[in-house]
């Protein structure tokens, strides 16, 4: 119950959170840089350099990976530790539970079935073709079909929310809307050929590495624009941890709030899944490293460090997924699983304090 | 286990000659599981997106129009005077063999999908006769096979080749069929749909009554997964013609359909002018002395598969005079590699080939724009295999483009040596523009 009770000891935590967030950016800057430095191709770290500052090198490939696919990757992986951290951050508190995540309501689920109508309804390939003539095609109509995908199911949902006062309720709704999301899917994926199973399951696996130009702008601004309604929520979110009933008699409109969090955490997490398929994990675990670090529920505080430690690990995943050295890549999905875990694990055991939090 | 090879792979009949050593057909055995992984993760991405594959008569034709050429070659019936075909021999495929009887013909599949490699094998009995008893465990196949299943647009080009698209009555999958005899009979219900991907309906298969039903071995579909199929007295054969290294080794599965229709006379003239030219382009290709760079495929969300060393397509691009990067990795049939490993060579390559499904240079630059920093999209050097493509999106590369890889052996010199051969028509590459 450290919420809303800033006394001395409050002030004095304020300003040891922000050495922390400061100490957190340093080690995001650090990260970022690594993470461009290194890959399969050894580039020497004063040409990386160079590049950065001035776009010049004695070797075109060079320029090309740096400027082409390591700035890209490595913005992407800024972008996805900012927003699903966020999201999964909101989810908790709304649903004040700490194993909500950004995909609890179906959203990446239902980006999941807009991709897997393009991938797999092999049978109306014409129909691709058709949607071809509009002029979108490749990446875009991917894109297209898992935001559309993603939306479909957040209106869903927010038309559900309407009309449920419930949290549970909405809660086990969202869960139930995800399964039947994955059984349509399922059943499309039992009905295709092996090589089309192949593909979607290949973008089940996230990737980084597949945004870049005009998409990486319209992903960072769709993910901006959901940050900045979650900042803007984080009073109500401070308010709602005290329960919804005790939120409401201090004057928040619990539904309109609802709306507003759901809304964002489906830009969000929507938006990411279908540029980058859908990377679990680090949605449930950086908002509990944020709470365990910070010692904290302050949503003031917990946002911008959910999005500097959520935006450290990924580059850090992704630094191990490109295995430095090698010519081959893990899918980022199997590394912030399997670095994240432990590390999540070690901080909540040794901190212990995450009940407060709830 | 020493000695167990022995028992996977029985010594070869004098009547089949293979111009393979015994120690290298060892080793062909050694790897072949390992082979066999590598061609499925291949062949996968490959087909990605556009599953592609059918067949087309033309090819057949022009094919059908040179081997007229070659006077036919005496046929040898059988002494006895039963109705025992012309025989065939097998020079390229490493996944089966031949050999032939008085009044039956054993087949023998490499089938490396269980724990262990050991071979599948068939008895093709002359309709009418009895069948031998000393094959415990062997299926009994009743030829000339007159009612054929089939999953895989190879299949259906392997009956086309033999001129005998007509005796298919099943498909498992009817989105991706370019031959038009098919095509015909699927829609008069001559050919019916017994499964959908990999589900087939089993019960539909059983009333049907076929003589045959050919899968696609594969290791997620072992021969117990058919035991309703082999329990009810269908035989299923499972191919395994992509886990060939070689183009010309995948196509020599033609023999094995020769074989249950009783078509070798048909099929060895043709396959062997087919040889013939085969040679002949790559003898042409071999002289040239400026191999040009090729990159191949489609990266995917970050991930760029390319073909290995044992991929049959790093043999077309050697065979064609071409230069290939990675065409001394070995590796599981293709390689996985990360952009940025693919990036160098595909900015400075003279050419790029196999772009999935992309039908222009829009389409390349709407998947990526990274990709039209590329050399080959600069200099317009972009060639996909999907110029056979028909309107229900199946692609004829992969169907009778297996059974004809002169010529895409030929399109690929065309692409690369123009000057070689002047006359000659792109059939199933076109460049993208």
């Amino acid at each position: 119950m450290t919420v809303a009770t800033h006394t001395a000891t409050g002030k004095y935590q304020w300003a040891a959170s922000v050495t922390k967030l400061t100490a957190l950016f340093f080690l995001l800057l650090i990260a970022f840089i690594t993470d461009i430095a290194f890959g399969s191709v050894s580039i020497p770290l004063r040409a990386v350099l160079d590049i950065i500052i001035s776009g010049k090198a004695g070797n075109e490939a060079w320029i090309y990976i740096v400027e082409e696919i390591r700035i890209p990757k490595a913005i992407t992986a800024v972008i996805v530790g900012c927003g699903l951290p966020v999201s999964g951050l909101q989810m908790q508190t709304l649903f004040r539970n700490p194993l909500a995540s950004p995909s609890i309501l179906g959203v990446t689920a239902g980006a999941g079935l807009g991709v897997a109508l393009v991938m797999l309804s092999a049978g109306s390939i014409t129909t691709i073709y058709a949607i071809k003539e509009l002029g979108i095609s490749g990446s875009w109509l991917l894109l297209l079909a898992a935001s559309l995908g993603a939306a479909f199911i957040m209106f869903l949902i927010i038309a559900i929310s309407a009309r449920i006062r419930d949290n549970v309720i909405m809660l086990v709704v969202g869960v139930m809307i995800g399964n039947i999301t994955l059984s349509v899917i399922s059943i499309w994926q039992y009905f295709s050929a092996p090589e089309q199973v192949k593909d979607y399951l290949l973008w089940t696996f996230g990737s980084l590495g597949g945004v870049s130009g005009s998409q990486l702008y319209l992903l960072a601004a769709v993910v901006a624009a959901g940050l900045l309604i979650s900042f803007a929520s984080s009073k109500m979110l401070d308010t709602l941890l005290l329960g919804e009933h005790y939120a409401s008699t201090m004057g928040l409109t619990v539904n309109r709030t609802r709306l507003l969090i759901i809304g964002s955490t489906s830009l969000l997490a929507g938006s990411i899944t279908a540029f980058c398929g859908p990377i679990g994990f680090i949605g449930v675990a950086v908002p509990h490293l944020a709470r365990s670090l910070f010692n904290t529920s302050d949503h003031r505080m917990l946002i911008p460090a959910c999005c500097l430690m959520g935006t450290s690990l990924m580059l850090l995943c992704d630094i191990i997924a490109q295995l430095p050295g090698s010519n081959s890549v893990l899918p980022i999905n199997i590394i912030t699983a399997l670095v994240g875990s432990p590390v999540v694990i070690w901080i909540i055991m040794s901190r212990n304090n995450l009940k407060n939090s709830f | 286990m020493p000695g167990s090879e022995e028992v996977r792979r029985p010594a070869f009949d004098n009547k089949i000659h293979s111009p393979l050593s015994e120690e290298r057909q060892r080793a062909i055995m050694k790897n072949n599981r390992h082979l066999l992984n590598c061609r499925k993760q291949f062949f996968l991405p490959r087909i990605t997106g556009l599953r592609l594959r059918s067949i087309y008569s033309i090819g057949i034709l022009f094919l059908w129009m040179t081997s007229c050429k070659q006077a036919a070659k005496p046929s040898s019936h059988s002494a006895s005077g039963k109705p025992i075909a012309a025989k065939t021999r097998l020079l390229y495929s490493k996944g089966f063999t031949i050999e032939y009887f008085e009044n039956y013909k054993l087949v023998k599949i490499v089938n490396s999908f269980s724990n262990k490699t050991d071979t599948l094998q068939y008895v093709l009995v002359q309709r009418g006769t009895p069948a031998p008893k000393n094959y415990p465990g062997a299926q009994v196949i009743q030829i000339p096979v007159q009612k054929l299943m089939v999953t895989s647009s190879m299949h259906i080009a392997l009956a086309e080749f033999a001129g005998a698209a007509d005796v298919i009555t099943g498909l498992a999958e009817s989105k991706y069929i370019t031959s038009p005899v098919v095509r015909k009979n699927l829609a008069t219900g001559k050919v019916a749909e017994v499964g959908n991907g990999s589900a087939m309906n089993y019960e539909l298969i059983i009333s049907m009554k076929p003589d045959l039903l050919m899968t696609m071995g594969s290791p997620d579909a072992p021969i117990a997964r058919y035991q309703p199929l082999t329990g009810a007295g269908i035989p299923v054969m499972m191919n395994a013609e992509w886990m060939e290294t070689d183009p010309m080794g995948r196509s020599e599965w033609v023999k094995l359909m020769a074989a249950l229709l009783n078509k070798e006379e048909v099929v060895n003239p043709k396959f062997e002018a087919m040889e013939r030219e085969y040679n002949r382009i790559k003898d042409l290709a071999a002289k040239v002395t400026n191999k040009p760079e090729v990159v191949v495929g489609m990266p995917f969300k970050g991930t760029w598969y390319v073909p290995d060393a044992d991929s049959y397509l790093t043999q077309f691009l050697r065979d064609a005079g071409a230069s290939y990067h990675w065409s001394d990795v070995k590796s599981t049939g293709s390689l996985a590699f990360n952009f940025e490993t693919v990036a160098p060579v595909a900015l400075k390559a003279d050419f790029w080939i196999n772009m999935s499904n992309a039908r222009s240079k829009e389409e390349i630059a709407a998947n990526d724009q990274r990709y039209t920093q590329f050399n080959p999209y600069q200099k317009g050097t972009l060639y996909n295999n999907n110029k056979r493509l028909n309107d229900i999106g199946a692609n004829d590369y992969w169907e009778s483009g297996a059974v004809h890889p002169s010529l895409i052996l030929a399109d690929l010199v065309k692409i690369f040596h123009p000057e070689l051969l002047p006359g000659h028509q792109l059939f199933y590459y076109q460049q993208l523009q």
